[in-house]
């Protein structure tokens, strides 16, 4: 196999899709991410692929340990994710999913900012199509919501790329931004600057940081049942990827990762739609993978990177599950499911292993990789953020390890009898959870890929390890239960729960109780400008630039005479003020511009070139 | 906890138009653990018991003083939950809308 | 018969121009063949010429064997090859694309002579291009503008005529600055080819401080203006560009004002040499760039709210020209690139969205942009073509208009000009605005819209769309053009 990059090999490979029919294009579908697996392989390790266009070099291989890791796990996920969608006859989700795993493995090779720029904006206009293959009136909304926030995720980013390279001498490459060691700040104007923070901001929505997360929390949800899987693998990921190489031991990140981790939880509680619950896991998650970003020590950056490997198999596996539910009953609120694990037990079975691994389990995946984080917090002194990471832990049994299992297979019978998923959603599933319990039991099949090595007091097998952890979860599930027994525990309920998307769709007083009043005002006043004045405005404005410009002047000036209202002169000049406005909202766009208008312009255009020249 | 009303005929599935979903006709007897709830909370609630005593046999490496306190994990994974589902069913009172709210 | 190239690219289609009228009372179905082959050997020699210049070997040519200052010249050179493929694939396209919509728009007996017509007007544009003699450009700008006025005047309704009278008054006044700037020009220097007014420069610096050098400047600098409808003097343009038959559109707006911007690199390079802009009349470097950004940013706003789609591309046009302006007065290497690279790139994207445009005019009989919805589902071929063509116009990357961007953004930052990037960007942001507003018309209109174009359209038609449309893809990914660009600015003398 001649070495060729995996992000070609995907993203013009599916170009091919559209000619093959039947079985024939399933089987090429299958062999996309096997063959690009195969070119990975081949590629040597160091830069690659170099191209000299717009007058920087393009390196679209940088290969080391960092990527190579990220490389394998995206292609675990888009074979499992074709396998998962292997029944789906839609075209162009399957385009654009093998398009997106492309986007996604070319951003995590990129050798060069600019190569992963190209890249990041691919993932947002190739994964869109994943919720617009819905077609649905309400996932259509949820797209546009999606595609607005990442292509201003894309303009921050080229817009710091381009100071960062200006300020720079036009570096380019794709390392790391801080200073070497770990506890920067990104206010130190040392090393950052505008360029950087903008790049910094750009990475932070799509990685999801609070506030800025609710393109996750609104656009999966409405996505299809197979591109739910796609999506939760690939943007997020990149975005740990990208600080996980620029922004290593950024003392920010700790506390954004904090509060990642430690406040979607809340919501995930008395969330009903199951895949928005998982949503909120998966923030809660990258919030692990932030903090350990942050401290940037050798073992908090494995942490962060064998936490995300682990997080795309099982996060994926718990997004099959409740993809195969949404299949076969068309409904994903907690409140309408519950009893399918009569007609469905093996996804029920595969649910409760991607459960397990999410709580981090002994012998399953997250009980290996999340304690790195810990560790490494715990090592570094951080208290505070480890004791919001080991109630996050907790946590996430409650709303990932508990909730999603029990509302949709067990709990109260909703009487639904849907059959059991489709072989090749059952065989995609059975893959991810092996996988799951393949790394959870032999940590060393994963610790010998991660960049530094793992010394002895962090490996995971140890009695106090396993005690606690196994202490933690077991009293957890018997708080949740209790609560349940007593009749205390929030009931599944058909509703809306206001989140940080609210901001920018509607202003109410409570959030103002909570002490964000000046935020939300702005982001409620941004929201209106950015959906209604400016658009509005813009159409008002250019039907006739010159006369929407005396309009304006007219109603300022007469504003002023207003003081003198009653006198006869200023009230004709308001009466034709309002006829002018009348008549304005008539205007043809741009007719108003005769020829004779031209020759007075030609006219006064020359003249101030005259002056100028003769000068 | 409020169910909603149990339907008898196939119901109308959005993903899959060709294939409705089937619901429960008569005669369902319930399996292994609709059987078994009772033991299984019993069972929840003795290994509870059991991890929490198992404290008593290891030595711990602790990074901070209140790990070595007895049953610390234990204690704060009770604690936490608890305190999660509670703030969180105050959190309802706060954002919970209709379900047609953004609709509307 | 290689070394007459240069002037065979211009007589070949001028003789077919003058033979199609005659030929075509013998027989009416040699006209077609006669036009397309006889664009399609411009076509062939000019790629042929771009190939061989590369690397710095310029073509002369003497006119009849007259040797220069005397004579009148040709010359190629990277930069004017560049734009010599441009008019003649244009050109060529146009006449392949357009036998169904002026069977459409025109009357029989108008046919042969609007081929004839055609031929001449690219006569003229190609003659623009390839002198090296400035009072030979005016004479062909004269034919080109003349053939203008009668392609845009054709146009089936009467406001047809009244646009083509209007630019035919506007032009004229541009027409007349720039003969009085070649006039002042050549009281002062004595001469009429390029070269020999460049060395005078070059040996005398002074006489940039010359009142009437400067006033020829003045006088060729907004005259060419005027002709390349650079804000605030695009007025004739939109009327010319809505009411004109489709495949006029298409021809012209893909060439016509990138020629007269062509014409104006030109005299900054050869002419008055780039010092000129330098330490020679630096105001007028800033006036220029401050109505290239002006362009650049209120084209497209105007464009948004158009309810005609061959009104709204006029506009963006307008906006269009700015950057190839933007790209000369940066003078900087990138700049330059970004603006060279733009001929291509926006004829390719303006040309593809022109022949949509005289598309849906066949099918719709007007090219309203309402009319556009659900052309996604009819006609798919076309759609993906508008969409391409669309993305390059913002700037989508990976497509040929991001590279301009790019180039014209990074040569403003590596000359300080940093506001100049902003202004890209809100550009950026409002072309996406129009461009949003038809592809949602085009992909998503709502289930229940019955599509007013009922089918694709011919393949005639459609072909030279989806060339077009694939060229503003190919630019974007393979960097010839930037190649061929650098290539120019090499040969022009901007140390790279």
């Amino acid at each position: 196999m001649p070495s060729f990059p995996p992000a070609l090999v995907l993203s013009l490979g599916a170009l091919l899709i559209p000619f093959l029919r039947g079985p024939l294009r399933k089987l090429y579908l299958l062999a996309l991410p096997i063959v690009s697996f195969a070119a990975l392989l081949a590629t040597p390790q160091g830069s690659s692929f170099d191209y000299e266009a717009f007058g920087h070099t393009l390196t679209l291989m940088q290969v080391d340990k960092t990527s190579l890791l990220f490389g394998y796990v995206f292609h675990f996920a888009a074979f499992v994710g074709v396998l998962y969608a292997l029944h789906v006859k839609d075209t162009t989700q399957q385009v654009s999913a093998v398009i997106y795993a492309g986007m996604a493995l070319g951003a995590v090779f990129a050798g060069d900012l600019i190569t992963f720029w190209l890249f990041w904006e691919g993932l947002a206009f190739s994964s869109v199509f994943l919720i617009l293959a819905r077609r649905q009136a309400d996932s259509n909304r949820a797209a546009m919501h999606y595609l607005l926030v990442q292509i201003v995720s894309g303009l921050l980013l080229l817009v710091g790329i381009a100071l960062y390279m200006h300020g720079h001498d036009g570096a380019t490459a794709m390392a790391r931004l801080t200073p070497s060691g770990s506890g920067h700040s990104i206010f130190n104007l040392d090393w950052a600057g505008p360029g950087v923070w903008l790049i910094f901001l750009g990475l932070g929505i799509k990685c999801a940081w609070p506030l800025l997360h609710s393109w996750v929390t609104v656009g999966y949800p409405a996505a299809t049942a197979t591109g739910a899987v796609f999506l939760s693998a690939f943007t997020t990921k990149c975005a740990v990827y990208a600080l996980v190489r620029l922004f290593p031991g950024t003392e920010e990140l700790i506390w954004i990762g904090v509060g990642m981790a430690g406040f979607p939880i809340f919501y995930a509680v008395i969330e009903n739609d199951l895949r928005r619950v998982l949503c909120y896991s998966m923030i809660n998650q990258i919030g692990f993978m932030v903090v350990g970003v942050g401290i940037g020590t050798e073992l908090a950056l494995n942490g962060a990177m064998a936490h995300a490997f682990c997080d795309i198999i099982f996060k994926g596996l718990l997004f099959m599950t409740m993809g195969a539910v949404l299949f076969r009953t068309g409904r994903m609120n907690g409140s309408d499911l519950g009893g399918l694990h009569r007609t469905m037990p093996w996804t029920a079975a595969f649910c409760a292993i991607g459960a397990a691994s999410i709580s981090a389990f002994p012998l399953f995946s997250a009980f290996i990789s999340k304690s790195l984080i810990m560790i490494a917090a715990a090592r570094e002194g951080y208290h505070l953020v480890w004791l919001v990471l080991l109630f996050a832990a907790a946590g996430v049994l409650e709303h990932a390890g508990i909730k999603i299992p029990f509302f949709a297979f067990f709990a109260h019978d909703s009487g639904l009898r849907p059959k059991e998923a489709p072989r090749n959603m059952l065989a995609a599933m059975a893959i991810s959870g092996l996988a799951c319990i393949g790394l959870g039991s032999f940590p060393d099949l994963l610790y010998r890929h991660l960049p530094y090595a793992i010394p002895d007091y962090a490996l995971p097998y140890t009695w106090p390890h396993v005690i606690q952890q196994t202490q933690l979860l077991v009293w957890s599930a018997l708080a949740v239960g209790t609560l349940m027994l007593l009749r205390f525990y929030p009931p599944e309920l058909r509703s809306v729960n206001l989140d940080a998307d609210w901001w920018y769709r509607k202003a109410t007083r409570a959030f103002v109780a909570f002490g964000q009043g000046p935020l939300m005002r702005i982001f409620g006043w941004l929201s209106k400008a950015v959906h209604e004045t400016i658009p509005t405005g813009l159409r008002y404005f250019a039907r006739n630039p010159g006369g929407a410009v005396r309009l304006a002047f007219d109603r300022v000036a007469l504003g002023w005479a207003g003081l003198f209202r009653g006198m006869p002169a200023v009230d004709a000049a308001q009466e034709r003020l309002r006829e002018d406005q009348a008549r304005f909202a008539e205007t043809t766009p741009g007719a108003a511009w005769p020829i004779s208008t031209t020759v007075l312009y030609t006219a006064v255009v020359f003249l101030v070139f005259l002056l100028v020249v003769l000068a | 906890m409020s169910h909603p009303p149990v339907p008898t005929e196939p119901i109308f599935n959005p993903e899959d138009p060709e294939v409705p979903v089937p619901v429960r006709g008569t005669g369902d007897h319930g399996t292994w653990f609709t059987r078994h709830v009772r033991g299984i909370i019993i069972g929840l609630y003795v290994t509870a018991f059991v991890v929490l005593m198992l404290d008593l046999f290891y030595a711990k490496h602790s990074y901070f003083s209140e790990e070595d306190w007895f049953g610390f994990y234990g204690f704060y994974g009770f604690v936490g939950c608890v305190t999660l589902v509670l703030l969180a069913k105050l959190l309802r009172k706060a954002v919970m809308r209709s379900e047609d709210y953004w609709d509307a | 018969m290689l070394q007459h190239l240069p002037v065979l690219t211009i007589m070949v289609p001028m003789f077919a121009g003058l033979l199609v009228p005659l030929l075509a009372r013998v027989h009416a179905g040699i006209v077609r063949p006669l036009t397309i082959g006889a664009l399609g050997f411009s076509c062939f020699a000019a790629i042929h010429m771009l190939l061989h210049v590369q690397g710095g070997h310029p073509i002369e040519y003497a006119m009849g064997g007259w040797p220069i200052p005397t004579g009148i010249g040709y010359r190629v050179d990277g930069l004017n090859a560049m734009v010599l493929v441009m008019i003649a694939v244009i050109g060529l396209l146009t006449a392949l694309w357009m036998r169904r919509s002026i069977e459409d728009e025109l009357p029989a007996a108008a046919r042969p002579g609007y081929h004839a017509v055609l031929l001449l007007a690219c006569t003229g544009f190609l003659g623009i291009t390839i002198t090296a003699d400035i009072f030979n450009l005016y004479v062909f700008l004269e034919i080109a503008s003349i053939t203008s006025y009668v392609l845009i005047a054709m146009g089936r309704r009467r406001q047809a005529l009244y646009a083509g009278y209007s630019y035919l008054i506007v032009g004229s006044i541009g027409a007349t600055f720039i003969l009085l700037g070649i006039g002042h020009l050549y009281m002062r220097t004595g001469s009429l080819a390029m070269a020999d007014i460049l060395a005078q420069f070059q040996a005398n610096p002074d006489l940039y401080g010359m009142s009437d050098v400067r006033m020829a400047f003045a006088f060729l600098v907004v005259g060419l203006a005027i002709k390349m409808a650079l804000f605030p003097l695009h007025g004739w343009q939109p009327g010319a560009y809505t009411h004109a038959p489709s495949a006029s559109s298409l021809f012209i707006a893909a060439t016509s004002t990138k020629v007269s911007a062509y014409a104006l690199y030109r005299i900054v390079f050869s002419v008055f040499g780039t010092e000129v802009l330098v330490s020679g009349l630096p105001p007028v470097r800033d006036a220029l760039l401050a109505m290239a950004c002006a362009a650049i940013v209120l084209g497209p706003l105007i464009a948004i709210s158009q309810g005609d789609l061959k009104r709204l591309l006029a506009y963006s046009s307008v906006g269009q020209i700015g950057y190839i302006v933007l790209g000369l007065m940066l003078l900087d290497e990138r700049g330059l690139t970004g603006g060279i690279i733009h001929f291509w790139n926006h004829a390719a994207a303006k040309g593809a969205l022109f022949c949509v445009a005289g598309a849906l005019v066949l099918r719709t009989g007007a090219a309203r942009v309402d009319d556009l919805a659900g052309l996604g589902r009819r006609a798919p071929w076309t759609a993906s073509a508008v969409t391409v063509a669309g993305c390059s116009m913002v700037g989508v990357p990976l497509t040929a208009g991001f590279l301009s961007k790019w180039y014209l953004a990074t040569g403003a930052l590596a000359t300080d000009r940093l506001y100049v990037v902003p202004v890209l960007l809100a550009s950026s942001g409002l072309t996406a605005v129009y461009v949003w507003r038809i592809l949602q018309k085009v992909w998503f209109a709502p289930a229940d819209v019955e599509p007013r174009v009922g089918a694709e359209v011919p393949w005639s038609m459609r072909l030279p769309t989806l060339v077009l449309a694939a060229a503003c893809l190919v630019f974007g990914i393979a960097p010839w053009s930037v190649e061929f660009a650098r290539d120019a600015i090499a040969a022009l003398g901007i140390a790279p």
